[in-house]
């Protein structure tokens, strides 16, 4: 009896762990990046990550072709000292949801650059998720203000 | 009957004690906006470098009121987020091309040459003044309008700044008239530069 409760017990803790459901189905879209003058060697680009699958991914890193280097930067203000610091832990982009990549927030930083990039170049990223692999981004460049 | 009395006569003093509190609470509310503040104090004179490589000083912005920011050209988010935002609520306030001046003073004077802080100014396509100098003479300005700043290593072999993200405001007479914070609403922020441009 106390051996079926326990069974019992364990596979309802299975049941109520959140569980992928279903695979996740990433989208990525309007990609910008913000032009530069020469001799800036770094800038931030922005972009909406949609996730029209059932399951959830998570993005764990961004390249870019060398020696450029990215990554993704979280900026926060606290007690009005804005801070950017790395991402670490990656992020998470929920099934069925998007994740907006956005000035002032959730960036991801670009660095390296060896020319400025002017408006209408394109940046090109790649993005690497947990479960959908790499995907790659062109990201417009545009003025400080954004397309 | 009596409990009846009791009851009604608690009634009307509960209600007597909450109109007197109403009435302090109201004139309590009152008397912060009959006052006017003005801190004369806080922020210049100051001189710093232009993109120039000349001397820039406070005394150049007699008669105009200015928004100044404090960030560094290697800033990739913040610092053109905030700046970009000051240009766009220029243009708003339908009041010429410069109804007031935005200063952009560097707290990354060891990397930030009065080139560097130029062509970042110059990203904006409107009127800013980018400002450096020698990291005392930053040092001191920063105290002057209440900066903080700090440098943390970027992972990367490099390093990025925690800084103050406040505009600080500044009216004609030269005189302080508030502030603008990155979370605010652009209606409150526009509000507050049309009071400084007025």
């Amino acid at each position: 009896m106390k051996r079926t409760l326990l069974l019992a017990a364990l596979i309802l803790g299975a049941c109520s762990k959140p569980q992928p459901a279903g695979k996740p189905d990433i989208l990525i879209a309007t990609a910008w990046a913000r032009e530069t003058v020469a001799g800036q060697t770094g800038t931030a680009a922005y972009m909406k990550i949609a996730n029209f699958g059932q399951g959830e991914d998570k993005l764990l890193s961004v390249s870019a072709d060398p020696p450029v280097t990215a990554m993704v930067h979280q900026t926060s203000n606290e007690a009005g000292v804005s801070k950017m610091r790395p991402l670490s832990d990656g992020l998470a982009i929920p099934a069925r949801q998007s994740v907006t990549l956005e000035p002032g927030g959730t960036h991801i930083m670009v660095m390296g650059l060896k020319a400025p990039l002017k408006s209408g170049d394109l940046l090109k990223l790649r993005l690497k998720f947990e479960r959908s692999g790499e995907k790659p981004v062109d990201a417009l460049v545009t003025g400080a203000e954004g397309p | 009957m009596r409990k009846l009395r009791m009851v009604l006569w608690v009634v009307v003093g509960i209600a007597v004690i909450g109109f007197a509190m109403l009435l302090v609470n109201q004139r309590r509310t009152e008397t912060p906006s009959s006052e006017q503040i003005t801190l004369t104090s806080f922020g210049g004179p100051f001189t710093l470098t232009g993109a120039d490589g000349k001397p820039f000083s406070s005394a150049s912005l007699k008669g105009k009121p200015y928004a100044i920011f404090f960030g560094f050209t290697h800033c990739p988010d913040v610092c053109p987020t905030t700046l970009a935002r000051m240009v766009k609520l220029r243009k708003q306030l339908n009041a010429g091309e410069r109804p007031f001046e935005i200063l952009f003073v560097t707290v990354d004077p060891e990397r930030d040459t009065p080139a560097e802080v130029g062509k970042y100014a110059a990203l904006f396509n409107s009127p800013i003044t980018g400002l450096t100098g020698s990291p005392a003479v930053v040092e001191q300005v920063k105290k002057q309008f209440g900066i903080y700043s700090k440098k943390v290593p970027d992972g990367q072999g490099g390093y990025s700044v925690d800084h103050t993200s406040t505009v600080l405001l500044f009216e004609k007479s030269g005189g302080f008239s508030g502030t603008i914070s990155p979370e605010e609403a652009d209606s409150m922020a526009l509000a507050k530069l049309k009071r400084i441009s007025a």
